[in-house]
This record gives C-alpha cells, structure tokens and sequence, in this order.
C-alpha cells in the first residue's frame, strides 16, 4: 500500500519543483532503511519532510529543488522515543531539593501543571535527546527521590506532555494535560520479604507500621476521600452546566472537568495487586479513563485490564524482583507476560538521569520474552496512542511529525550509534554539557 | 521432584571431579587469543584448554554451545551485597577497625541473582559514610557455601575510603525531627574529610613505629612488653606497609587528586578510586599514581559531585593508560554489567574486547587476582559464563555459570524449578492456617 | 550451719509455718534424670539438701511425710538464661536478648566515639547483685516448676555477669548458688548513626574483639607491674576489663545458621569457652556441624506467624520454613549429640512455658530428654551439676512435684521445694494463662 501511495507522492513533487526553499524543517533523507513501526520495514527508501512533518515515503521520491539532503546509505530511521514518565525540567540534581519541582504540598491538586514549571535548559533536555528520545511526559510528582509531596497526595496535578526542544517551555508543549497523576492508596507492608530480617541478631532500630487491621482503615478511608472529590467534582459540573445561583469558578475543580468528561485520562500510580483492583474499580465507579503507571503485581489482574482496555505504562525492567522468592527475571518477563495478555503497554525509565537508556530497558525485556518488533513499539507508537496523540506522533507515516532518529543499527542495542535526530522536522545538534566535557578535556595537554 | 533430583546433581556435582567441556561456542576469551569460535575444557576446577580444536577427555561433561557465547566471569569491582547488618558503621569518620569478613552472608539472594548477571567475583565493600571506612573483602559467588567458603582465598584484603559529599553529610545534620537532632559529626567539608584522613595516618605512622620498635626489641632477644593492639591503627598500618589495598570512592577532581597527595606523602598508593566520576579531569594524575579507576558507565546528575559526570568517562582514562573498570555499586545493576560494558563502545568507542575487558580482566587486575580470573586461559580458574547471543547485546541472558569449573547457575533449571518451590510454599503456608489455634477476634 | 540457720530463719517466711527439719515425699514416682525412674519411691530432704532417694528408703522418725501417690517428683526446672528478677526488664522481651534490656539503658550517656568509650558496657555487674527477690515473675516461675535461674544481666553489648539463683528465699544473699557464671554478650546497635560507636553488627564485633585484645593486654602489664612496679607507669585501672577477665565463659546470640558458624569462630577466636543462645536454626546440619564442643541454650520463644497478617503479603518460604521447623531444634540437637538447655526467653506465663514445652516434645524431643534441658543439662553447662539438677544424694534440695507428668496440657504442678524449702503455687489470677483462656501464639 505504501509503495503505491509513494509512487504518486514523488510524481506530485516533481511537478511542483521549487517551491520549497532550504527551510530548516524541510529535507530528505534518502537511501535509508526506514521502519515506520506501524508498518514493515523498508530496505532503502528516502522519507520527505516538509514544514516539520512527514510528507512522504518512498523508493524513488525526487527530492524537491533547493531541499537539504540527508544521506542515509547505511543508517536506518525511526521515530523518535517517548519515555511516559519522567520529571524532566522539573528535577535538576534529585538529591538537592532546591533544583526540584516535583511533589507539591496538598492532598488533592489537579490545578497544578507541570508545564508551566518546566525548564527548558535543563541539562537533561539535551542529554536525553541526543539517544533518540524526542518526546516526554514529564509528572509533577511521581514520588521520587527529592520530591516530598508532603503528606499522602492524592492527586499531584497534570502532566505534560512535552517535545524535548523549545526555546520556551510553550514551543515544548504538545499537550499540557496529557493526564493528571493520581496516586492511588496503597496498604503500608509490614517490611517482610527477607528472612534474615525476621530473626534479627542484632535487635537495633525497628518499625512498627501499626496493625493490618488500622493500616487496611486509612486505605479504605483515603479511597472513600477520592470517591469524595470526584463527587464534589461532578456536583460542581452540574452546578456550572445549569448556572446555579451562587455559583463561584474554582480551579481544582475546573481542571476536574476534563477528567469527567473522558477527555483527559487519570495517569494512576498504584503498584500492588490490591491497589490496582482497586483502582480498576474506582474508574468504573466514577466513569473516569485511567492509565496505569508502573504497576507491579500484574499476573492476576491482566484478564480483566484486557477487557476493560486499561493500557499500563511499565516501570523499568531493570528491577529487582519483588521478594526473597520471586522469579530472578520477575520484572524483565513482564513486559511479555503483559503482551501475551493482550494489554497494551509502553514503557518508561523513571528517573531523569536514565531516560536515555529508555531503549535498552526496552531491549532487556526481548530477551526474556517480548518479540523484538513490541518493544520498539512500546517506545514509539504505543506511548503516542496512549497520551492521544496517536494521529501526531509515534510512527513514521504521512501528516505525523517528523520526529526521527537516524541510526547505525538497531536502537534497542547499546552500541548503536543515533547520527542524527529531528524533532518537528529541526534537526538537533548531538551536543550537550556531557559531550562538551568530552572534547574539553580530550584536549588537556 | 525433578527439581530435587537436579538440586541433588548440581549439589553432588563437585564431589565427581567433574570435566566440562564447553562446545563450539564464539569465545570471548580477553587473553592475546581475542574472540574465536571454539571449545573449552574445565578440569579440577580450572581451565585445562581453550582453543578452537580441543581434545574431549572421556568421561567429560560435553555442553553444546554452537550459537552461544562464553565470557570469563564477570567481576564487579564496587559491591555491597552478601553482608549482614548495616553496610556502614558511620557512628565514627575513622571505623577501620570494623570488617566486612565478619559479617559475610552466603545466604544473600543477591548472591544468586549477581550469578543470574554472571558475576562470579565481587569486591565487596563498607559503604560511603566514613572518611576511612572498613576493612573489605572479595568473594566468589559461590552460591550455597558457608560464609568461609565464600571468601576469594588469595585475593588480598582491602579498606575503603570515602570523599566528598557522603563522609561529610554527618557533620552537616539536617534540622531534625521533632527536636530530635543527630550531633554533627566532623568533617563537615572537604577540607574537613582531607585533615581527617591526615590525622588518621598521623596516628597510624606513630602507632607502626612503636610496633616497629618492639619488633626489632623482640629481634635483638629482649621481652618487652608489647604494645597495645589497636585494630583501627592495624588497618592502617597495613596500607602503609602495602599489605592492604584502598579503594577510596570518589567523585570531584580537586578530591582525587587530594588524595593522591596524601598517599604520595605518606607513602602509600591508592589501589583503586572507585566512582571517580571526575577522574576525566585528572587522569594524568591518577595514570602517573598508578591508581585504578572503577566508575559507572553512565551514572550522572544524581547529586552535585555527579553534575559534571560524563559517560566517557571510563574510555577517557583508558587512554590515558590507567586500567578502568565498571562496576554496579548496586545489587540491581550487578546483574547487567555486561551491557554496561557495552555502553564503553557507545560512549568513547572502544573496541569489544576492551569493553567487556571492563567487567573481566580488568577489575581482576585491580583487585590482584588476575593471575586467577579475568580472562579465558589455560591454568586460570574455570570461571566462565555461557550467554544464549551476543554478551554485549541488550537482547541476551545467560545461561549457565560455572566458577572453579562448579556450575552455580542453571537458567533452565531455575526456570524449571519454579513450580515446585511455589508448591511448597503453598504447602506450608495451608499447614500453618490449618494448626493455627481460634483466634479472638479482632 | 548455714542450712540450719536458713531452716530456722524459714519461720519467717511468708507461708507461715514452722519449718519442719526433715520433710520426705513417700510413694511417688521419682525421677532423678542422673538415673532411671522411680515408679514408686521417696525422697527426703533434711537441711536444705537430699539426704536419701530410692525404691527403699527409710523414712526418718522426725520426717514431715507428705504423701506422693499420683504424684510426680522431678529435679526443680533451671532456666539456663534468665532476667527474672533483673530490675527495669520488661517482662515480655524479644527473642534472643539484648533487647530485653535496652529499654533500661539509660540514653544520658553522650554517644560513644570508638571503642576506648567502652559503648553498651557494664561487664563488671553481677546479676547477684542487682536482682530483686519480689519480681513479680519469680513467683509465677515457681508455679511453673522452677526453682532456679541462671540470672543474666542483659543491657547492651557486654550486659555482665549471670549468676544462678534460687527462686526463693530469706535473705537476697541466700538465694545466690554461684556468683559468676558467664558473661551475657549481645549484638546491640542502639540507635543507629546518632547513638554513637557502634552502629552496626561489623562495628559491635570489632569492639568486642578490641576488648579482649584490651583484656590481654592489660593482663601483661599488670602482671609485669606487679612483679616490679619501680619506674613504671601504672596500668590504668578499667572496670570493664575486670569484668571480662573474670568471667569464666562468653554467651554470644545465633539464631540462623550462619550467625551459630560466625559466633562458634568468635568465641573460639577470643578463646573463650562459650554457649550460645537463641537457635532457632538448630534443627539445620550446618548449625550442629559446627558444635561439637559448643553448648547452646534454646529459646522457648518458638517463632510464630504474625498476629495481624496483610493477607495480600505473602512470607517468605525461608520464613514459613524456619517456623515449621524451629520446634524440631531441640531433638536434631541431641540427635547430633550437641549439650543444649532450655531458656524461657521472656516467655513467663506457667501455661505458656507448658505449651512451649510441649511444641518440643511434639516434634519430636523425649519428654526425658525435655527435662533433662531444663535441669542436668543447664546445670552441666555451668558447671554446677555436682550440686544441683537431678534427684541424688547430697545435692541441693530443689524439685518439683506435679500431678500428672510434667508438660501436659492437664499436669498441675503441686509444690515446689528450693533449698528444701515447700512452696506451693499461687493461684493463677483470672484471664491470664489460665486454661480457661483460647491459645495465643506468642
């Protein structure tokens, strides 16, 4: 199919030759491998764009008058990587809490928008785009290290979703409610899962969590407080549709609306079995979309996400297994375990500093389980059709944005070189502070 | 049942002086050999023969490994694993007294899951908190001995060091919960960490001329009374006298190269720095000490002495002829550290063989041992590791593990064993609720 | 003389009654555990000793005959590792010690900087002079069945010197059979970083061996002092150094296997005789192979499932293992020919000690065998078994005397004698213990 349509593609540009000056966002790369991710690869064919976005693929597309060539003898091209949950621009150096904007104080704060915090010069812009990753979501609050929410923040505000070049922080945006984050409750565990701990010979400083019976109470009590809000929230729609007398604009509520309307999903983190039943349930309850943000204890409950056409974003498979006696390769088998069940997935690093290695964490699950063509797609298309921008991004097809990586092989294979990288068409300079180090002190005499 | 039975094989497989030959496998033998498509015989525990041609002895253990690859055991140089109680005694900047061989924990899961990585040899150290830290040993991962058996007989005892922001962050306590604050521990600063270290070997230098003295006293057929031992003046002792390696962690330029300053005046060497982030910066240095550097492959911005770390790091001090290694520090990163040799291709372009030399011979050459590990060679010991691809490829696993020519690791069997584990969990799980007296209800 | 005195001074006790010289149990079953059973026998006491026991005794004309048919005589229980009595121990403390007595220790001391602070130390205490004859428990212990306590200091790293009491008596000094019989050695770590030296097992080791290699010292030079104190220094006196030379033998906690193999080289590194406490792991081949010469005291405190289980979290199989197996302990011990003890490890209430008992005899131990560990053995491990911890001629008159045999569910203990003095059970106070009551796992 694509071959034809290419055929026609290249007749049209011959016939309207100069139109197209050297823009910067305009040229072809020719003579390339190209895998478009949503099709079968293509030995040796050329892919246009023009104006930022993919205009054409072919064989034989004569490259408009004037327009920058790109020679890809040799080299593949990809669409470029999105990594589902970072904190990029809001978490310089995690450990130092003055350079992070992640983890708000408040128990429910939808109005919060990750965008408008984002920093565009953050170093980890250009390290992370120079492996080929050329979109984020980036969270205001996934828990991580450095950022201290304060208290059980239900939910931390909205994620955006982000292009990983921009002058300003409103060039970057591709949508600035992608999702809103919701944490949902988890039961406290009692710290067992290692035996030597159970028989301490040196007794020193121990918890106690408090009994099941309390910690299964405050979970229940903050699940019955989500339900709560969502209700307050719908009671406010209402309010607002009907223009009830005394009614006052509020901002948390405000941003609630999409989120009713399922126009926005719930980006939910929850990590044991019990959680995402739970969570499962919620969404029904309340009508809500949801995604599932690096939920752990899948097995069980694959069937019914399946069904229900729950998409989860999986955490890294470079992880240790969840007890003393799990399986050794638990995390690096689930992506396939997740596959087989036929629920639809993409992945993530998690922290900043490894979002370029977003591909090889891909890479580990091909070798215990997942076909090689799922992982790419886990890293490309699947992550696009999950935050809605399926039509815009994630593959390389006609009217998407060219956002590519040119390579010398296989991305998912650490020793692959990334030649060049475009992001809406502009390439990118495959430079950044780490690089720049490099070449400095090389030259030290 | 089956699984007992293959429990019993593997448990009994030592006891049967056992040869293994390895089959047709493409070898990665980092030796002046390179990588060749070959076989090797494993006897008595250590490597009879390795070339592209092998005679089979009778009565070997043949392993067809057409396809596959082997690599010499993989040996992490930065280890944390395997220790029981804290991996810090940080109540003292000074603790050279404590010793990781005290507290060995053969029955660490994360022995099991290092062999499941290929790691057969781990430098195992005291953690960062202290200027001077604690006595460290190596271990083999020889999963299912005791503590003792554990222990790399030969390889020499180490002591770790610690500079810049961890030794410093107690004497620098936050504000404190509830009133509650812990006492600030000196060094607070740099400067702090570098007199600490002085004043340590001051003590150390008089403390070794006593003992020097009463030596030559006891030599010269006098009684005196010796003098009193003190262990953490002993540790120190020993590095002044090179019995003793340190690997001193490290990250900023201006500290490592502190340090050298410290050992230049002392007369010692530093065996390795470990992280040695900035060590690009000071290489020349650190080449003209003599030093190791044992560092991440691309580990960054975590912390501020981790803001000017780069991913070539390690090829950068290669070529300035130090011997580098990449280690995990982590028991979760312990189990790819093929791959992160991989990343030394990515990042600096080295060849194959000196990036998985990384992860094998290099960090032997570090820690002393490489005249028994680190490389695929006749006489060395039969420490190898069969992948199922390409060692350096994202997509591969491993196989099997053998150290001393026992196999530790059998991915089939593991994976085939997993049921029969989950049953007797269940079983004794049910056989609990079932003798569980009434309980009142809550 | 001092019997008499004591039988006199017996007036005084709380039961009131004139203390009769000579009392003699006729017609029950007797057993020694020096020797086989009596089915029907005496026993008489005169001066706070056993004059005679056999088949055929004659009983004597000013004899108080109390009669023994369907009654049971045993040596008194001794509870090889006890805080009964031991002021400012929370009464159920946590399994293997340590703990027990770090509720008491006082925080005022600023935290210790190495090991010359002498941290967690109060070896030179004797529980014989610290304990309080009107705990509470002591009385409970009596209506258990025991008549003895090897009493232990437990604050801390060196908690001090045990002493063996007898659980009743005029005078606190008449209570005391041997002043010194060990020092209690525990693994405690405090408060971590903020609590000062040490924070960590490695650290707690390496003062425990720096205190020794201290004692010997200090050893040498008081000796040489002694010999000729002209110009030289003094020693420096160190309490806590008294201590440790004083003690005839080291207590060291082990619970798994591997800690039973590090503190069987402890001990032997330090050269110290020792026993160790707490074995849960006994029941494993790599806990009794390593000892023969070793003695060691089983903690009655059987591991038990958690009260308010997360039924989303599942234990690990090591865990459910070592519950289902801990019980088994005591008879793979005396299977191995391993000399072990019985210690009730804050487990106070008489039906628990009972039940506890019971779970032993259950998995397999002899009931002979259950009383021998908590009578000749613990004597024998003392080194005390020539005056007390069987039914023979001369020996401390301490027994005890059921309805039924001891360690059923329905055996009452009718009276208990120590030092040859009658004591019968209090009555158990309602809701606690009682049979009336459901079983709880403690």
């Amino acid at each position: 199919m694509r071959r034809n349509w290419g055929l026609g593609i290249g007749n049209w540009v011959l016939l309207c030759a100069t139109a197209f000056g050297a823009a910067n966002d305009s040229f072809l790369i020719r003579n390339a491998d190209v895998y478009p991710v949503t099709s079968a690869p293509m030995q040796n064919v050329s892919v246009l764009v023009q104006d930022g976005k993919i205009a054409a693929i072919g064989a034989k597309i004569a490259a408009p008058k004037g327009i920058r060539i790109v020679e890809g003898k040799g080299l593949r091209v990809y669409p470029g990587m999105i990594d589902s949950e970072t904190n990029i621009g809001l978490s310089e150096v995690s450990g130092e809490r003055v350079t992070v904007d992640t983890g708000e104080l408040g128990e429910f704060m939808p109005q919060l928008k990750a965008l408008i915090a984002v920093n565009p010069d953050s170093e980890h812009v250009p390290v992370t785009r120079v492996n080929g990753i050329t979109s984020v979501m980036t969270f205001p609050a996934p828990g991580g290290r450095g950022g201290r929410g304060g208290g059980a923040q239900l939910i931390s505000g909205q994620a955006a979703l982000i292009h990983l070049s921009g002058w300003t922080w409103e060039q970057m945006e591709i949508n600035r409610t992608a999702a809103i984050q919701v944490n949902f409750p988890s039961i406290a565990t009692g710290g067992r899962g290692n035996f030597a701990a159970d028989f301490p010979e040196a007794p020193g400083f121990g918890g106690g969590a408090g009994t099941y019976a309390e910690r299964k109470r405050q979970y229940d009590a903050q699940i019955q407080k989500l339900n709560d809000f969502f209700d307050a929230a719908r009671q406010y729609q209402k309010e607002k549709t009907s223009n009830a007398p005394g009614f006052k604009r509020d901002l948390k509520m405000e941003a609630m609306l999409p989120v009713l309307d399922r126009k926005v999903p719930l980006a939910v983190l929850a990590s044991r079995e019990r959680s995402i039943r739970d969570a499962v349930a919620f969404a029904e309850k309340q009508h809500v979309k949801i995604v599932l943000m690096q939920p752990r204890e899948l097995a069980n409950v694959l069937a019914e996400l399946k069904e229900k056409n729950i998409p989860v974003i999986l955490g890294r498979t470079e992880a240790l297994p969840e007890n003393e006696d799990a399986p050794y390769d638990q995390a690096e088998s689930l992506p396939g375990q997740v596959f087989r069940a036929g629920v639809k997935f993409a992945f993530t690093t998690g922290d900043n500093e490894f979002v370029r290695n977003l591909p090889y964490n891909a890479g580990r699950a091909v070798a215990f389980g997942l076909p090689e063509d799922e992982a790419l797609k886990a890293v490309t298309i699947n992550a696009a059709e999950i935050w809605g921008v399926g039509d815009k991004l994630g593959s390389i097809d006609k009217g998407k944005w060219a956002d590519l990586m040119v390579t010398t092989g296989d991305p998912l294979e650490i020793a692959t070189e990334v030649k060049h990288v475009y992001i809406k068409g502009e390439e990118i300079p495959l430079t950044n502070k780490q690089t720049r180090l490099y070449e400095r002190y090389s030259q030290r005499p | 049942m089956k699984r007992f039975l293959l429990a019993a094989l593997l448990a009994l497989a030592p006891l049967f002086g056992e040869t293994t030959v390895i089959r047709n496998a493409t070898i990665m033998s980092e030796s002046g050999k390179g990588t060749f498509k070959g076989s090797i015989v494993i006897r008595d525990g250590k490597i009879a023969e390795v070339g592209e041609n092998v005679m089979i002895p009778d009565g070997a253990t043949v392993i067809d490994a057409s396809g596959e690859w082997v690599t010499p055991g993989i040996i992490d140089c930065h280890s944390h694993i395997a220790a029981d109680g804290n991996i810090n005694e940080g109540s003292v900047s000074v603790s050279s007294m404590v010793n990781i061989k005290d507290v060995i924990n053969p029955e660490d899961i994360a022995i099991y899951r290092a062999l499941a990585g290929g790691v057969t040899v781990a430098n195992i150290l005291h953690g960062s908190a202290n200027s001077i830290g604690g006595q460290t040993i190596v271990l083999k991962m020889r999963w299912g001995k005791d503590a003792d058996e554990m222990i790399f007989e030969g390889a020499k005892p180490g002591i770790k060091f610690a500079l810049g922001e961890n030794p410093k962050r107690a004497g620098n306590p936050q504000g404190g919960r509830g009133g509650n604050a812990s006492p600030a521990r000196y060094p607070a600063t740099r400067m702090g960490v570098e007199d600490t270290i002085r004043e340590a070997f001051n003590e150390a230098v008089a403390y070794k001329a006593e003992w020097d003295r009463y030596d030559a006293a006891v030599k010269a057929g006098q009684n005196p009374i010796p003098p009193r031992k003190d262990l953490k003046l002993e540790a120190l002792k020993e590095v002044l006298e090179g019995k003793r390696y340190v690997h001193a962690h490290s990250y900023r330029a201006d500290e490592i190269l502190m340090l050298i300053r410290i050992a230049d005046d002392y007369g010692f060497k530093i065996r390795t720095f470990q992280h040695v982030l900035e060590g690009y910066k000071v290489a020349d240095e650190i080449a003209a000490h003599g030093a190791g550097g044992s560092t991440f492959s691309d580990w960054w911005g975590y912390k501020m002495e981790a803001y000017d770390a780069i991913p070539y790091n390690a090829a950068l001090m290669a070529k300035k002829g130090i011997i580098v290694s990449l280690n995990s520090d982590d028991a979760e990163l312990m189990r790819r550290l093929n791959t992160e040799a991989a990343k030394a291709i990515k990042y600096g372009g080295l060849s194959r063989e000196d990036a998985l030399a990384m992860v094998t011979i290099n960090p032997a050459k570090q820690l002393g041992v490489e005249s028994r590990v680190g490389s695929i060679e006749a006489g060395k010991d039969g420490d190898v590791v069969l992948f199922d691809k390409d060692p350096l490829s994202t997509m591969s696993k491993v196989q099997k593990v053998w150290i001393d020519g026992n196999k530790y690791f059998d991915r089939d069997g593991d994976v085939s064993g997993r049921p029969a584990k989950e049953l007797e969990k269940k079983k004794l799980m049910n056989a609990e609720k079932s003798n569980a007296p009434a309980r009142r209800p809550q | 003389m001092k019997h008499l005195v004591t039988a006199l001074l017996a007036c005084l006790a709380l039961n009131a009654q004139p203390a009769p010289t000579s009392i003699a149990i006729r017609g029950a079953k007797i057993v020694p555990v020096s020797g086989p059973a009596i089915e029907k026998g005496a026993v008489v006491l005169r001066g706070g000793l056993i004059e005679s026991v056999g088949e055929n005794v004659t009983i004597p004309a000013d004899a108080e005959v109390i009669d023994g048919t369907g009654l049971t005589v045993y040596p008194g229980l001794i509870d090889a590792l006890s805080t009964w009595g031991m002021p400012g121990v929370a009464p159920a403390a946590g399994r293997g010690g340590g703990r027990a007595g770090a509720a008491a220790a006082a925080p005022a001391a600023p935290p210790a900087k190495g090991p010359e602070d002498r941290p967690s130390t109060t070896s030179w205490i004797k529980a014989a002079d610290e304990f309080q004859p009107n705990d509470r428990r002591i009385e409970l212990a009596r209506n258990a069945g025991f008549t003895t306590a090897v009493v232990f200091p437990t604050t801390g790293i060196f908690g001090g010197q045990g002493s063996i009491i007898d659980l009743a008596g005029d005078k606190r000094d008449d209570m005391v059979l041997e002043p010194s019989v060990g020092q209690y050695i525990a693994m405690y770590i405090g408060r971590g970083f903020g609590g000062g030296f040490p924070s960590s097992l490695m650290g707690v080791i390496a003062y425990v061996r720096q205190i020794y290699l201290d004692a010997d010292h200090y050893k040498l030079v008081k000796a040489a002092y002694e010999k000729n104190p002209r110009g030289m220094e003094r020693p420096a006196y160190d309490r806590a150094l008294e201590g440790v030379i004083e003690s005839k033998r080291i207590l060291l906690p082990a619970n798994r296997w591997v800690e039973v193999q590090r503190m069987v080289k402890f001990g032997r590194e330090l050269k110290q005789p020792t026993i160790l406490y707490g074995m849960v792991e006994g029941f494993d081949k790599r806990s009794t192979d390593y000892l023969k010469d070793t003695p060691v005291l089983v903690s009655l405190k059987w591991p038990a499932a958690p009260r308010d289980p997360d039924p989303d979290e599942v234990e690990t199989l090591r865990t459910l293992e070592d519950r289902a197996k801990a019980p088994t302990a005591p008879e793979a011990l005396k299977q191995a020919g391993v000399h072990f003890a019985f210690y009730t490890d804050g487990v106070d209430q008489p039906r628990e000690i009972q039940r506890a008992m019971k779970k032993a005899m259950d998995a397999g131990l002899s009931r002979e065998d259950a009383v021998r560990a908590l009578t000749l053995s613990p004597a024998e491990i003392y080194g005390v078994a020539d005056r007390v911890g069987s039914i023979e001629k001369g020996k401390i008159a301490n027994l005890v005397v059921t309805k039924g045999e001891i360690f059923d569910d329905r055996t009452r203990v009718e009276m208990v004698f120590i030092d040859g003095v009658k004591h019968t059970p209090t009555p158990e106070p309602p809701g606690r213990g009682g049979a009336a009551t459901p079983e709880r796992e403690n």
